[in-house]
């Protein structure tokens, strides 16, 4: 294809009179000048190869997508990162993380779902529960002892008090008392959750402040978040993902783990135990400026 | 000459500089002297050869001013930089061709309504089984068949002669001998042993010609549709197969448990609510009940539905496979008081509409009986229909080609084993029910 396209815009150059070229790479990167006939060629094959089809559906679903393995390969079809490739087959479940999602044509008041079907995911190291309420269904990560059956509930209203939260369900971190496990942290509200969803993290809400209120994330750091980021009140659920035993190359090449390669390399300034002070705390809160000029 | 350059060119894509690029591009082409100049001008190669499609851009959107006239290159017919692109109105065939028909959107479609529709189809698979049937069609649920039911079969003069041995070589019809391959697959010895079955409840109309009076039907279309609260509710679909006789069938039950059912509080099941899983429509046609059948038909009454659970698009769970068979055996019903009485609600009807149903997937059958009471369905309260329910009753326990042999010893035999006769008798009693 390449070869074509080649011949084609070589060919415009052994034409004695001007005439204007149609367009004949689907990129079109350079606009053709109105005095000569050469327009830029592609040299690669079609860039349109690489491009992830199969996410682009609008509309939620509950059903399973199947999904494209991409091996490490990036749009340019070269190897991005070394080791991902084979392994089972796997289909994509949305998971809604946007927890405090109200029903179209409901009114925005805090609501019930009735947990249907908590199970394995292939996509992610937690379990996913499929939960059920009003009229529609969705699936949402599961927290550690979520079941079937269960009515989980979901509020966006702080009150006064701090509210005794069960398991589950999701509330603005300024609803919640100080010291609880939360997971699926917002750090923006409504953006939906980005962090503390793999399994068996949780962070803890240390404390609140004006607005504001401070978690620390499984790795120690500490966020400040505004006081209205939605967060979920447990641990996330298959919590001994961290203690199985994979016990054979086999079974990382059916999770879709490639062999590394097997040469020694001599290792650098970012291996080995380091021991260093916490990173300051991020802080996801745009406060306004004390100083109008 | 030219793959050789398109080779050199790929191979060495990123890493060649510019001018040797340039260089090979000159030697390449025919001409010399002064197209090479021109050549030279014109191509340029960037560095990076590779990149990121950027994303599809959003045209410009058009300011509209009303009063000012926009000046087009329309009349020129050809594009002049700077005057304004004309718009056209849409072209649309002046006749109809049906290989380029699009719908319009559903906003402009005629039978538009501002309230939607809930949809219950032969595909929808309802998240809380019987009991989102039961409140969807204002139905007390009764775990076991009514008594005088069962004691239809029970009578000896009721029963086929031979009828344990019969049976069980309709089975081994349908599980064994009905294939040339090693076994039948599911779907095909499921339908072969409800057919067989059939034929031999059919042998005993020479004892009860009011037997004769029935009829069998393939998949017609069912429509019904009610109100329940606020929420308008249609039930459309194709059934299985049913059995229309030309008498209806009698009551199920007296009208003192009819009366007692209006006592009866309906299961409610918070958070979810009652219209999961059915499909929200806003093009539909308001009081559609057809029962698939014209004004005339000479079997008008609906005796009993037989449900096969084996089609491939749609595989669901048993209690959503009851759920469907409740419905379907509701709508039917419900299609039916609509003819004799009337769409509007009625509180109670003079002569309860009772319809059965047998569901199976070749082992496994699940019997259903359901009285229509009432169709004034809007509200909670009031006297209820009634959903006999007799669920996952395996007719035999293994019908196996090969024996199931764990380490050297026989667990399962080949050949039928487990048959159990009170199932066959549940089957036959529904079928007799309304003739004997």
């Amino acid at each position: 294809m390449a070869v074509s396209c080649l011949t084609r815009a070589l060919r415009s150059l052994t034409l004695s009179q001007p005439a204007l070229l149609s367009s004949q790479t689907k990129l079109g990167t350079q606009v053709s000048s109105t005095v000569a006939q050469c327009r830029g060629f592609l040299t690669t094959a079609s860039l349109e190869n690489n491009r992830t089809y199969w996410k682009e559906r609008e509309k939620y679903t509950v059903k399973p997508i199947g999904m494209k393995k991409t091996g490490g390969r990036d749009y340019t079809g070269r190897i991005r990162t070394h080791g991902i490739g084979g392994g089972h087959k796997q289909k994509y479940r949305w998971i809604d993380f946007q927890r405090l999602r109200y029903e179209p044509n409901k009114e925005a008041k805090p609501f019930d779902e009735k947990v249907v079907e908590v199970r394995y995911d292939p996509c992610r190291s937690a379990d996913i529960a499929l939960v059920a309420g009003g009229n529609r269904k969705r699936w949402i990560i599961a927290t550690e002892k979520m079941q079937a059956g269960d009515v989980i509930k979901t509020s966006a209203v702080i009150g006064r008090m701090a509210v005794a939260a069960n398991e589950g369900d999701a509330y603005p971190l300024g609803a919640l008392p100080i010291g609880t496990l939360v997971n699926n942290l917002e750090v923006k509200p409504g953006k939906g959750a980005e962090y503390i969803r793999a399994a068996g993290t949780c962070g803890i809400l240390l404390r609140k402040v004006n607005g504001t209120a401070i978690v620390q994330l499984p790795s120690k750091q500490q966020v400040q978040v505004l006081e209205t980021c939605m967060v979920t009140v447990g641990r996330v659920s298959n919590v001994d993902h961290n203690k199985r035993i994979i016990g054979k190359a086999g079974r990382n090449r059916w999770l879709g783990i490639r062999p590394s390669s097997g040469l020694w390399q001599r290792k650098g300034g970012w291996a080995g135990r380091k021991i260093k002070l916490l990173p300051p705390m991020k802080s996801y809160v745009n406060l306004p400026s004390i100083s109008a000029n | 000459m030219f793959p050789e350059t398109a080779q050199r060119l790929k191979a060495a894509a990123p890493l060649v500089s510019q001018t040797r690029l340039l260089k090979d591009l000159c030697r390449s082409c025919p001409h010399g002297g002064p197209f090479s100049l021109q050549a030279r001008r014109q191509i340029s190669v960037s560095g990076c050869l590779s990149a990121k499609i950027p994303p599809p851009k959003k045209p410009r959107e058009p300011v509209e001013i009303p009063g000012l006239e926009m000046v087009t290159y329309g009349e020129r017919m050809h594009f002049v930089p700077g005057l304004a692109k004309p718009s056209y109105p849409r072209w649309e065939r002046d006749y109809k061709d049906p290989r380029f028909y699009t719908a319009p959107p559903a906003q402009e479609m005629p039978l538009y309504k501002e309230k939607p529709c809930y949809v219950f189809n032969q595909r929808t698979s309802a998240l809380e089984g019987v009991r989102q049937a039961a409140w969807l069609t204002k139905a007390k649920v009764i775990r076991g068949l009514p008594p005088h039911l069962l004691s239809l079969a029970e009578n000896p003069e009721n029963q086929i002669p031979d009828q344990d041995e019969r049976v069980q070589n309709a089975i081994k019809h349908a599980r064994f001998w009905d294939t040339t391959q090693e076994r039948p697959r599911k779907e095909k010895y499921s339908n072969t042993l409800l057919l067989n079955l059939l034929h031999l409840c059919a042998t005993l109309q020479s004892r009860n010609p009011a037997l004769g009076r029935r009829i069998l039907a393939e998949d017609h279309s069912l429509a019904a549709t009610w109100t329940r609260g606020e929420d308008l509710f249609q039930i459309r679909g194709r059934n299985g197969l049913l059995q229309n006789s030309m008498d209806p069938l009698p009551e199920a039950s007296g009208k003192d448990e009819v009366s007692e059912t209006a006592n009866y509080v309906l299961e409610t099941f918070y958070p979810v609510s009652p219209t999961i899983d059915l499909q929200q429509i806003n093009v539909y046609k308001e009081d559609v009940n057809c029962s698939g059948f014209t004004g005339n038909y000479p079997y008008p009454h609906a005796h009993t539905l037989y449900f096969l659970e084996t089609i491939h698009s749609c595989k669901l769970h048993p209690e959503q496979f009851r759920a469907k068979m409740a419905m379907f055996m509701f709508g039917n019903a419900l299609a039916r008081a609509h003819k004799l009485y009337g769409t509007e609600p009625q509180q109670l009807l003079d002569r309860p509409i009772t319809v059965q149903a047998v569901g199976t997937n070749g082992r496994i059958f699940q019997f259903l009986v359901f009285q229509l009471n009432t169709t004034d369905l809007s509200g909670d309260d009031g006297i209820k229909n009634q959903l006999w329910l007799e669920e996952d009753v395996e007719l035999y326990d293994f019908a196996k080609v090969r024996p199931l042999i764990k380490k050297k010893q026989v667990k399962v035999p080949a050949g039928l084993t487990g048959y159990k006769p009170e199932v066959f008798t549940k089957f036959l009693s529904l079928y007799l029910h309304g003739a004997a």
